[in-house]
This record gives structure tokens, C-alpha cells and sequence, in this order.
């Protein structure tokens, strides 16, 4: 799971041997070319999260510490908001955090029916969570941690997990284990854990390729609306996670 | 050279089919939308899941691609 770095590394000596042979080369487009691919290698190589420091044999790399500072702003974001609630809402933190919840439950009772309002806590949590990774890319030097593949599938490996816990929890272990009479069921937990993981980084880290290159190669205007994409996307990357997760619960919960 | 190229072709073509797909569906259910918008958010929900779906092909392709590009 540790290949994405190994992978960007190799892209950045490419990247450089390419700058080399653009030097060596003739006048013209390949020389004015080359400073490009030097700038090219600098951002490929910050494009790795970076080792941080070490506790035992574990490396903290950038990405889990962007990740929990995320998670920290987020966590005293909700205290701070819901400390005092009103019955009706008067202050705007709560009728945001009401409106998110409200869109949550839609969400779920469109495909779960009644019963989807129970599953509020843990798939709204991976919607905020996964909207605010999308979109630390708009708070400078932070790089979005659902552009390493580790937090993406993280993220999806805990999904599928909760997906079996609630299936357990709704209908008995015993009409659990029904399910897997059809082996299809089994390996289909590991294909939905795997296009999850990989849905969410392939869109994330494809997109803020793109961005990245374009901003060298252009530097004005022309970025901006792939940026603005980049918002759009965010979302619909959050919200499409989140939609499938309700889904596969909907798989267990409804039955067949 | 000729992995670049290689790697340039599996971009383009899955991009090509991709959108071919992605057309036909959203494309139908605009169709619906315009005939019955009372039903308009059950088909949005269900457009952007097959939407995701077909989405999640390319970007096994795109992780491919990285891949072939970087000659693991």
C-alpha cells in the first residue's frame, strides 16, 4: 500500500531526466522547455507526503498529520457549536449543522426508507470528514489527505467494516451469515472496499494533478477553472462515497 | 517511447468510451427529469451512483496509467 510515494519519486526523476535531455538538446522548444520540467520535478516531489518524524516503527508522514489536524478543528468546531442548543435555532452554527444533518437523513431515508434516520451518526461523519479532506486544498501548504491512497482506503476499509457490523446489528447474526451462501457475497466486500478507496483517490489526486501541472505550465487564468471544478468535485466525490455506503448498508439492512 | 505512447492511447480511449457511457445515461435521464419532474431527485440520486460507477472504470485505467508511465 506504501507505492503511491515510490511511484511520485520515480515520476520526479523522470521528470528530471527529461529536463536533461531538454538541456542538452538544440535551441527552442525544448530549452524554453526545460525550465518547466525542472518546476515540474520541485512540485512532483512536494506531491509525496513528506516523513515527519518517527515513533517506534511507525513514520508519521504530513498526510496523518493534516489529517488530525482536520479532524481536531473539526471535533472542537461541533463542540463549540452545539454547547448551548435551542429548541429552535437561533444562532447560524446550529442551523448549518442542523441543515447537514437534515441533508444526511434525507439521503438516507430516500434509499434505507424510515428506518435510514439510525444510520445518521456514522455515515454523516464520513461526509463531513471526507468533505473537509476534499477541500483542505483551499488552505495553504496543506496537502488534501485524500490525495494519499492510505486515507482513502482507510477510509473505505472502515466503511465496508461498519457496512457488516450494522448488518449484524439490524437483523441477527444468523440472517447475517445467510448472506454468504452466495460466495459472490464474500468477494463482493472486497471489490466494493477496493473501488471506494480507489473512486476517491483516483478523483482527488487526478484532479490536483491536473491543477498542479496547469498552474506551471499557465500560470494565469487558464487554472482557474479547473480549481473551480476542484470545488465541485469535492463535494460530489464526498457525496457519492456517502450515497454508496448507504447502499451497500442497504444490502444487508432491507434484505433480499 | 513507445510506452509513452502507449500510456497516452489508454488515456484517451477510456476517456473516448467513458464519456460515450456517461452521455447516454445522463442523457436519458435528463429526458425523464423533463417528462416527469415530479420525480426529479430519485433520478438524480440514481444517475450520479451509475454515474460513479462507469467513473470508477476510468480511474482504474488513470491508476494504470501512473503505473505503466512510471514502468512499475
Amino acid at each position: 500500500m506504501y507505492f503511491l510515494p515510490a511511484t511520485i519519486v520515480k515520476a520526479a526523476e523522470h521528470a528530471t531526466t527529461l529536463a536533461a535531455e531538454a538541456q542538452s538538446g538544440e535551441t527552442g522548444l525544448a530549452a524554453a522547455m526545460a525550465d518547466k520540467f525542472e518546476e515540474l520535478n520541485h512540485v512532483l516531489a512536494h506531491l509525496a507526503p513528506i516523513d515527519k518524524f518517527q515513533i517506534g516503527p511507525i513514520t508519521i508522514t504530513s498526510t496523518i498529520l493534516n489529517t488530525w489536524l482536520l479532524a481536531v478543528l473539526l471535533i472542537g468546531g461541533c463542540y463549540l457549536l452545539t454547547r448551548n442548543l435551542d429548541f429552535v435555532p437561533k444562532k447560524a452554527g446550529q442551523k448549518v449543522l442542523e441543515m447537514a444533518v437534515e441533508f444526511i437523513g434525507s439521503l438516507a431515508e430516500t434509499v434505507l426508507g424510515p428506518k435510514g434516520r439510525d444510520y445518521i451518526p456514522f455515515v454523516g461523519t464520513i461526509f463531513v470528514f471526507i468533505l473537509v479532506c476534499n477541500l483542505a486544498w483551499f488552505i495553504p501548504g496543506m496537502l488534501p489527505p485524500t490525495t494519499d491512497m492510505n486515507t482513502t482506503f482507510g477510509f473505505a476499509i472502515c466503511a465496508i467494516i461498519f457496512v457488516n457490523y450494522y448488518g449484524i446489528k439490524a437483523n441477527g447474526f444468523r440472517s447475517y451469515i445467510k448472506h454468504f451462501y452466495n460466495p459472490l457475497i464474500l468477494m463482493e466486500q472486497f471489490t466494493h472496499a477496493f473501488s471506494l478507496g480507489i473512486r476517491l483517490f483516483g478523483n482527488m489526486f487526478g484532479e490536483k494533478m491536473v491543477a498542479t501541472v496547469l498552474a506551471i505550465l499557465v500560470p494565469l487564468i487558464f487554472p482557474l477553472p479547473v480549481q473551480i471544478l476542484g470545488i465541485i468535485m469535492g463535494f460530489i466525490q464526498a457525496f457519492v462515497f456517502t450515497l454508496l455506503t448507504i447502499t451497500y448498508i442497504g444490502d444487508f439492512v432491507l434484505g433480499h | 517511447m513507445s510506452s509513452l505512447f502507449a500510456v497516452g492511447l489508454t488515456l484517451a480511449l477510456v476517456a473516448v468510451f467513458s464519456a460515450i457511457g456517461q452521455a447516454f445515461a445522463s442523457g436519458k435521464a435528463l429526458e425523464s427529469m423533463a417528462r416527469q419532474p415530479e420525480i426529479a431527485g430519485d433520478v438524480r440520486t440514481t444517475l450520479i451512483l451509475a454515474l460513479a460507477m462507469m467513473e470508477a472504470l476510468t480511474l482504474f485505467t488513470f491508476v494504470m496509467a501512473i503505473l505503466m508511465w512510471t514502468k512499475i
